[in-house]
């Protein structure tokens, strides 16, 4: 992993995000939503949305219009909002703050409980245990989010009352309360991811178990737990954070149900308000936002997995 | 005076769903200490499989019913999982067939050194690295330093093999087992390990059982040679004896296939008249970027000419360029220069028309990869025949071309030896009707014995078809035995191009001498 590499990685991630803006002002700019119409209302006389236009420049060619938003884009300014008239910028990465407050969670319970399960079942497979996790795990995964949450919150806020059924309290303001607010939604993320990863771990580990250098390393009379630890784990976890860095995709444009039934106010939510009330800047705010997390997230495994086996270059 | 290895009538069991398959027969087997025994036998014969058994790395299926065996005065069908880690590589050490997977790709080679140094030799980190530097400085690694902070990818496969070689001897084991170590290296690099080997075996006085499927080179390594035959020990002779004087029919056909310049196959003279010329070819893969030079040209604007009918050798160590030529002439790979065939001039792939691509058919070295997996063998053959021009009645006559059953057409490639395999990938190359035919290493995956029976194919198909070859090989020996002209290849150029009989003379590039040096004609 040389400099060079690394510098290559990080233009990719720039054109991609650059590409994405270009789609997503594009997208927003074939809508039929006209902005003037929108700010002013139904009523507006003819003489006040041409006004208006020739004030938002909406009469320039696309290419400057564009150029303009970029430019307003790049210093943060994502323009106000036609809904609520406060500046879409803070108001959307403060929803996506939530959104990866419990993204970031939800993957870090998967890893946990996914990585140990994957090797344990890998193990003992075709056993009683190999079969009973991968049972669960498949469970997991085929139940929709809004069955899996409302079990989850029939039994743990309805029944035992150990915890809050929705809402969300920034742990910044009241830990204890935030977190307490965080385990239902994130459990039932979990219970999704823990599927993929599980999967994905245990057939990696077995066919790493399999291989030449596997054998090698037992041969040479190393102890078992040296061999799974150091030779093993590793080299299993490559793909994984392939899977992880995928599943941020799934996450950050799949919440939303979670968001919904849960009454977090995160990105998700907030694109969702944006699109049905056709306030364009914070539909291509939050589309871009979206976007770029992605792009940024992907980045990270990438440089992840080529710090993890140096044999990789993306040339 | 015990032997520091014994194996008494030892028998085994794979039960399979067809029931119980035995791969050993009653072997018995000692090796005195400081001694080499070498254990030869063809693919399948069941080597591998005592290998595995003395390590106790036995598949899940395997059944010991009868004998012992024995490392010196311990009973290893005996030891408990946590005593086996005490004996493996402290006490018997293995080096396997092929150093590029036998190293963990995302450890530093310094680790993989000093994790064994430490388990075994209840070294420091520091004076396990202190060590590992020692040793890879002993089997002739330049800057073990250097190489001690590298991934494996990072290293040739001759120096990825010193590496398991000084792994397995810096434990200081009292036997060595070798499966195959020189099978996955070119001659010369193969012929150099063989010298460190020997060293190794002067100065530490470690005994080692050496399988390998080579009686040529096992006669040169080995003190005794066994012949193992389907799981029966067949032969047992000093590694003097056995070539001279082999006893049993096996052995004797294992003599017989070893190649030999001086027993030369063909007789015929090529025709007069230029089938291909190729000058100035230049292959270069890749090319330079913002952040990186362009890596050096495969092959530097050489050229060669074959004659009708004739089998123009192509020889030089892995990365000399000779596969790209092979892929120059075949439109596989972007190339510059100029190929005039049959008086067609050819300056770049687009110029090669069906009637070229017809022409000219290339077999490749391992059939594993070039036979589609999902297809039956008839429809692997019927492709070449649809596309040029074939019918789908001649399958048959195919197969019986390559001295295969018929009924192999409705089979598939997992269903085949690798030998029949890769008669299989010949066929599909004759069945364009060609009039050159490149063979980019087609033997060198394959045993001793069944390479010769490809050879003996080859040479009868040409005497049917009057096809031309270009044989590309790292086996010296073997080709000075059936090419009419050799061409010698080192870093992209060609270094030698000489009749096949000039090659004993004294005038060969120094080069030439070398890699004749690394491929001694066996003792007898």
């Amino acid at each position: 992993m040389s400099l060079a590499w690394f510098v290559r990685r990080l233009m990719l991630m720039v054109y991609t995000v650059i590409v994405v803006s270009i789609l997503v002002f594009a997208i927003t700019q074939i809508l039929p939503a006209d902005a003037a119409q929108s700010l002013l209302g139904e009523n507006a006389t003819p003489e006040a949305l041409s006004a208006l236009r020739a004030k938002l420049g909406l009469g320039d060619p696309t290419w400057l219009q564009y150029a303009r938003w970029a430019g307003h884009v790049f210093t943060g300014d994502f323009g106000i909002s036609m809904r609520t008239s406060l500046p879409v910028g803070p108001e959307m990465l403060m929803a996506l703050s939530r959104s990866l407050l419990l993204a970031v969670s939800a993957i870090l319970v998967t890893l946990a409980v996914a990585v140990p399960l994957g090797v344990v079942a890998a193990l003992r497979q075709g056993r009683l245990t190999d079969t009973g996790v991968s049972l669960i795990a498949y469970l997991g995964v085929s139940l929709p989010e809004f069955v899996t949450a409302t079990l989850f919150a029939l039994l743990l806020a309805d029944t035992l009352h150990w915890l809050p059924a929705t809402g969300y309290v920034s742990p910044l303001e009241n830990f204890g309360d935030g977190i307490r607010h965080l385990v239902l939604p994130v459990l039932t993320v979990s219970v999704i991811l823990v599927a993929h990863v599980m999967r994905m771990m245990r057939s990696e580990t077995l066919d790493v178990l399999k291989s030449d250098y596997i054998r090698a390393a037992r041969l040479k009379g190393l102890p078992e737990r040296t061999v799974l630890f150091r030779h093993a784990l590793r080299n299993a976890l490559l793909p994984v954070v392939t899977i992880i860095a995928l599943d941020v995709g799934y996450l950050l444009g799949g919440i939303i149900v979670i968001e919904e039934i849960f009454a977090i106010p995160g990105i998700g939510r907030a694109l969702m308000v944006a699109i049905t009330t056709r306030d364009l800047p914070s539909i291509q705010a939050g589309a871009l936002i979206m976007a770029a997390t992605y792009a940024v997230t992907n980045t990270f495994a990438d440089m992840a997995y080529a710090f993890l086996d140096r044999r990789i270059r993306y040339d | 005076m015990t032997s520091a290895l014994s194996i008494q009538d030892y028998t085994l069991d794979y039960v399979t769903s067809a029931g119980p398959v035995r791969v050993l027969h009653d072997i018995s087997l000692q090796i005195g200490p400081g001694e080499v025994l070498g254990l030869v036998g063809e693919s399948g014969s069941g080597k591998s499989s005592l290998a595995w058994a003395l390590m106790r790395h036995l598949p899940g299926n395997a059944r010991e019913v009868a004998g012992s065996l024995r490392l010196g005065d311990i009973d290893l069908q005996r030891l408990s999982p946590r005593e086996l880690t005490r004996i493996r590589g402290r006490r018997l050490g293995m080096v396997f067939q092929d150093p590029s997977t036998s190293l963990n790709p995302t450890l530093t080679i310094g680790r993989q050194i000093t994790e064994a140094l430490i388990q075994h030799r209840g070294l420091k980190q520091r004076d396990a690295d202190a060590l590992a530097i020692d040793l890879l400085g002993h089997v002739d690694l330049n800057n073990p330093a250097a190489i001690m902070r590298r991934y494996p990818h990072e290293i040739s496969g001759g120096e990825k093999q010193r590496v398991v070689i000084a792994t397995a001897f810096g434990c200081q084991p009292d036997v060595i087992l070798f499966d195959e170590p020189t099978t996955a290296l070119d001659v010369i690099t193969g012929a150099r390990f063989l010298e460190l080997f020997a060293r190794l075996r002067r100065e530490t006085g470690v005994a080692a059982l050496y399988i390998s499927h080579d009686l040529a080179l096992v006669t040169r390594v080995a003190d005794w040679v066994a012949v193992l035959e389907r799981g029966r020990l067949v032969e047992q002779a000093p590694a003097a004896d056995i070539f001279r004087a082999p006893r049993h029919a096996n052995t004797r056909a294992l003599v017989d296939a070893v190649p030999r310049p001086e027993r030369r196959l063909v007789h015929d003279k090529p025709r007069d008249q230029v089938l291909l010329a190729a000058s100035e070819i230049e292959v270069q893969y890749g090319s330079g970027g913002l952040f990186r030079d362009a890596p050096p040209p495969a092959t530097k604007k050489i050229g060669l000419e074959i004659r009708g009918g004739e089998i123009l050798g192509l020889v030089g160590e892995s990365g000399s360029g000779k596969s790209s030529m092979a892929r120059a002439l075949t439109g596989l790979a972007r190339f510059s220069g100029k190929i005039s065939f049959d008086e067609h001039e050819i300056r770049g792939m687009r110029d090669m028309n069906a009637a070229y691509r017809r022409d000219v058919q290339i077999i490749f070295q391992h059939p594993d990869s070039s036979l589609n997996p999902r297809h039956r063998i008839d429809e692997i053959l019927s492709r070449p025949l649809k596309l040029y021009g074939g019918q789908l009645g001649d399958i048959p006559s195919l197969l019986d071309q390559v001295r295969l059953p018929q009924s192999y057409a409705n089979r598939w490639p997992h269903q085949l030896s690798g030998g029949e395999k890769q008669r299989i990938a010949i066929a599909r190359a004759f069945a364009a009707r060609p009039k050159l035919v490149i063979c980019d290493e087609i033997t060198a995956p394959l045993d001793v014995s069944v390479q010769a029976q490809i050879v003996e194919l080859l040479l009868a198909l040409r005497e049917e078809t009057g096809t031309a070859f270009l044989f590309i090989t790292h086996d010296l020996n073997l080709i000075r035995q059936i090419a009419h002209r050799i061409a010698v290849m080192r870093r992209g150029e060609i270094v030698d191009l000489l009749p096949a009989e000039d090659f004993d003379a004294d005038h060969v590039h120094p080069y030439t001498r070398e890699l004749m040096a690394a491929s001694p004609v066996p003792v007898g």
